[in-house]
């Protein structure tokens, strides 16, 4: 049989488990656990919404459709800003390792807001309607984005190795940090090759 | 023989130097400051749509629920960007009208956004007395229905110990 002071413990113990208990809907209102990861994801789909028939061999005057999604995984709603830049071979894309974005100027943008743990994805339709191809270089005069025309003038020279002028339509994801009250490379990008072959 | 045409040229000349010297004069720094204008309002809407959404971020943080206020902001975004691709094309006019639609936006989401958070900060408030009525009034029960128990049982053991008679085994042989 228990001594009585064994049973004075088990009745303190019961106590204090059933409080804490009874407590833990107010203690939540002080204890915050520490979340997951945060991070953003960035992406293309080709125009069937999946992740198959990209543009590739792209002609002058056709046009062509793309989606772009962004997710935000961040723990609070996101200020995103999507920069769309076109480069070629020889101009250099975002580098990761420093954190810097591409030196290209950017033609056009999106800026969306997405709630935590929620995704946007948009339709993005772009064509070449002036392109000329001399000698061993050809030349984007311009670019037709959703409708909306920009003067480019980007060259591309021939590239014997893969047989094509490439060129990169590339997105760029900014986020604003309410912080620092500026908008920063969020370290992320996507593009897309286009052979201006034929 | 070439004078008189001489004349005309020189004067056909003047006048067109004095035409350049007025454009420049006039059109000059009016096209500036219509560049200017539209570059300023579109700073105006950047800020006033990152001052939104912090203050959708503080309602968020409230616990307010932002979804509708998310997709204002969307529109406000919308307009924004649309303005800068404009202003970088040229058309000055077109960004800055849709420059004013952002800031515009952007205001009524800032205003929404302080109610919206007002309205959260006080429900949340309200929430955490209730609960903390509730596990107050519920530990104090526990506690008092546990002390009481305890010196029922204390009384209980005690009556139990007393009641024991004591036995004396014996190993020896009746």
């Amino acid at each position: 049989m228990l001594k009585l002071e064994n049973y004075k413990n088990v009745f303190a113990a019961a106590g204090l488990v059933g409080v804490l208990l009874i407590a833990s809907p107010t203690l939540g209102w002080f204890v915050h656990l520490p979340g997951g990861e945060k991070f953003s994801e960035l992406w293309i789909l080709g125009p069937g919404h999946m992740a198959e028939d990209y543009p590739f061999n792209v002609r002058s005057n056709e046009s062509y459709m793309v989606y772009v999604g962004i997710g935000n995984h961040m723990g609070s709603s996101a200020y995103y800003v999507l920069y769309v830049k076109l480069r070629n071979q020889t101009e250099p894309l975002p580098n990761s390792t420093d954190n810097a974005p591409s030196p290209v100027a950017p033609l056009y943008e999106y800026r969306v807001f997405v709630q935590d743990e929620k995704s946007q994805e948009f339709p993005f339709a772009f064509a070449f309607p002036e392109v000329s191809s001399s000698e061993n270089q050809s030349v984007v005069k311009s670019l037709n984005i959703n409708g909306v025309p920009f003067g480019v003038g980007k060259l591309a020279l021939w590239d014997p190795e893969n047989r094509g002028y490439y060129y990169q339509l590339f997105f760029e994801l900014w986020i604003y940090k309410p912080e620092q009250s500026t908008l920063q490379f969020h370290n992320r990008y996507v593009g897309l090759w286009l052979n201006m072959t034929c | 023989m070439n004078w008189p045409f001489r004349n005309i040229t020189k004067t056909a000349l003047t006048f067109y130097v004095a035409l350049m010297l007025v454009g420049l004069v006039t059109c000059g720094p009016l096209h500036a400051s219509t560049s200017d204008e539209a570059s300023s309002r579109i700073t105006n809407a950047d800020d006033a749509l990152k001052l939104a959404f912090k203050r959708v971020l503080d309602a968020e943080e409230a616990g307010a629920n932002v979804s509708s206020l998310t997709s204002d902001l969307d529109e406000a975004g919308e307009s924004l960007a649309e303005a800068e691709v404009a202003y970088r094309n040229g058309n000055l006019t077109g960004a800055a009208g849709l420059a004013d639609r952002c800031s515009a936006l952007a205001g009524t989401v800032s205003v929404e956004a302080l109610a919206l958070k007002d309205s959260a900060l006080a429900d949340s408030q309200r929430a955490f007395w209730s609960t903390f009525i509730f596990s107050a009034v519920g530990a104090s029960a526990l506690v008092a229905a546990l002390i009481l128990s305890w010196f029922w049982f204390k009384r209980a053991h005690a009556r139990k110990l007393l009641g024991m008679k004591c036995e004396v085994a014996s190993d020896a042989e009746a």
